[in-house]
């Protein structure tokens, strides 16, 4: 426990290593806000928005708004590590000794999530406390789901991309694959656009799939747009798809290191 | 006259290396191309989601737009195709790989930006973006002639410089700093300010993106002046914006250069 807890502490501080670099990143995220917020204040204004997306327009943009945050906070970006860790030999050092890779993942990347954490709390309070003076309903029960589904998507994220950071042990340069997916994963997270207001089968796609959960659901949760049967489904989903990739990850933990050779380290 | 030749021999020098390189890694290369198909994908949402509308944004039907968003596609991929450059220009300052460049007898800021171009990047936005720009032009019912495929050619080549030239500036803090991180995040995010016409933005924001850091210089004016809609003293700002961050990033490049102290050798 004293083991993880070092671990999560050292997340943080690897975290703040680059303090200016870590809050202009977190600046960066306020452009495509602002590019989204024009287009949907254009396109509202001058249109039945909500008939042809089925967002009201206070609903799309707090969606705008938290989904940046959430998938800022969900974001993974350590499968690099972990590839570079199986093809520069760098398990070793975590083979002969009595700790597990998996956890130590786990808690440097949540322990690299706590600052981000403590820039976007209060934001997203605020979001919220106006969203609330615009007529959005909070209540107690929501908050705590939306909180929830938060802690469930980071996990999920974690889950995902622990698998894909795995896939070194079977390929050879996996570097810009890790780009492709991280964009693809993006996109199908809701973290661009809310996929749904796509309808039809773009919707049925993704309300199936691991990825909405981990931006989309935490975001809808929130802003008002899923009703208490919707939430208890979707939580089901996050959970489900969780014990899905643990196991995926736990298996391709044990197939791949019947093939790993560990030179160097 | 000659200096120029010389110089426009050399990137096609440049250009035959940096394709016999992508073509003996072809994973590597269809990798690269995976990756910006992926970043299309977004800048296609843009597209789908004003389609989905059919809302004009002032002058601009959603034809026009398609239009728009191919020469931003467009310009983004001759962008990439130098891009990596840039990217490697701080880790080139810290480890003073910068010296063996010194000493070549070519013009250093031309070399380290431009020695290395990644088509796998090109493909994927150029083909997309002609498509984009051809049918958006048929739909829209534009003008085709010599005066306004010629003058639409040259601001795509006046966007050209201006993109080398303005999204080099950040880079170049990399002489003074350590982590560029959160410096390229934002230079990256200005970027995609142009994922939606100039228009849809309000006038002082339109104001700072066209005369301060004229961003929609770069994929705006080729378009307006297609439609006919570019002022005379537009038109001469998209002539003069090119030439004159040109000559800030030359001098800015030299200064910098004055604080690079030798790290190695």
């Amino acid at each position: 426990m004293n083991q993880n807890r070092c671990v999560f502490l050292m997340g943080v501080e690897r975290a703040m290593e680059y303090r200016v670099s870590f809050f202009l990143s977190m600046l960066s995220a306020v452009f495509p806000i602002v590019i989204q917020i024009t287009m949907w204040n254009y396109l509202y204004g001058h249109g039945d928005g909500a008939a042809v997306f089925g967002y009201e327009h206070e609903q799309i943009l707090l969606y705008t708004l938290l989904a940046v945050i959430v998938s800022q906070l969900a974001g993974a970006g350590f499968e690099g590590e972990v590839n570079s860790d199986i093809k520069m030999g760098g398990l070793n050092k975590y083979l002969v000794r009595p700790v597990s890779y998996k956890w130590y993942q786990f808690f440097s990347f949540t322990g690299q999530k706590v600052p981000r954490f403590l820039v976007a709390a209060p934001v997203m309070t605020g979001i919220l406390v106006v969203g609330a003076w615009q007529g959005l309903s909070l209540s107690a029960a929501r908050i705590l789901a939306f909180l929830g589904s938060l802690v469930l998507a980071v996990v999920l994220n974690f889950c995902i991309f622990y698998c894909i950071g795995l896939l070194g042990f079977w390929l050879t340069d996996v570097d810009k694959l890790f780009g492709t997916v991280s964009i693809v994963l993006t996109v199908a997270s809701g973290g661009i656009f809310p996929m749904d207001i796509f309808g039809g089968w773009v919707e049925f796609v993704v309300n199936l799939l691991p990825f909405g959960y981990t931006t989309q659901f935490p975001v809808n949760v929130i802003n008002g747009r899923f009703g208490w049967e919707r939430i208890c489904l979707g939580t089901g989903f996050q959970a489900g798809w969780i014990l899905v990739f643990a196991c995926l990850g736990e298996w391709m933990w044990r197939q791949g290191l019947k093939r790993y050779v560990g030179i160097g380290g | 006259m000659g200096k120029i030749w010389r110089y426009l021999r050399l990137i096609g020098v440049f250009a035959k290396y940096s394709l016999m390189s992508a073509l003996e890694y072809r994973i590597n290369f269809v990798a690269g191309v995976a990756v910006e198909m992926g970043w299309m994908v977004i800048k296609l949402l843009y597209v789908a989601i004003i389609y989905k509308a059919g809302t004009d944004i002032g002058i601009l039907t959603p034809d026009h737009i398609l239009l728009f968003v191919g020469i931003y596609m467009l310009l983004t991929g001759v962008y990439m195709l130098y891009f990596g450059n840039f990217c490697s220009l701080p880790g080139m300052i810290q480890q003073g790989e910068l010296d063996l460049y010194l000493v070549k007898p070519v013009s250093l800021q031309f070399y380290v930006t431009l020695r290395r171009l990644d088509f796998s990047l090109l493909l994927p936005e150029m083909v997309a973006g002609t498509a984009m720009i051809v049918a958006g032009w048929k739909r829209a019912g534009l003008p085709v002639g010599l005066v306004p495929v010629g003058g639409f050619l040259f601001y795509l080549l006046c966007g050209c410089l201006l993109t080398y030239s303005l999204f080099l500036l950040p880079y170049l803090i990399s002489f003074w700093t350590i982590s560029l991180g959160g410096i390229a995040d934002i230079s990256n995010a200005l970027w995609d300010f142009n994922n939606m016409p100039s228009l849809i933005y309000g006038k002082r924001l339109r104001d700072l993106g066209t005369y301060v850091l004229p961003v929609f210089v770069i994929t705006n004016f080729p378009g307006l002046f297609l439609m006919g809609e570019l002022s005379v003293g537009s038109c001469i700002w998209g002539v003069a914006a090119p030439v004159v961050f040109f000559v800030i990033a030359r001098l800015l490049w030299k200064v910098s250069l004055g604080k690079y102290s030798s790290a190695s050798s």
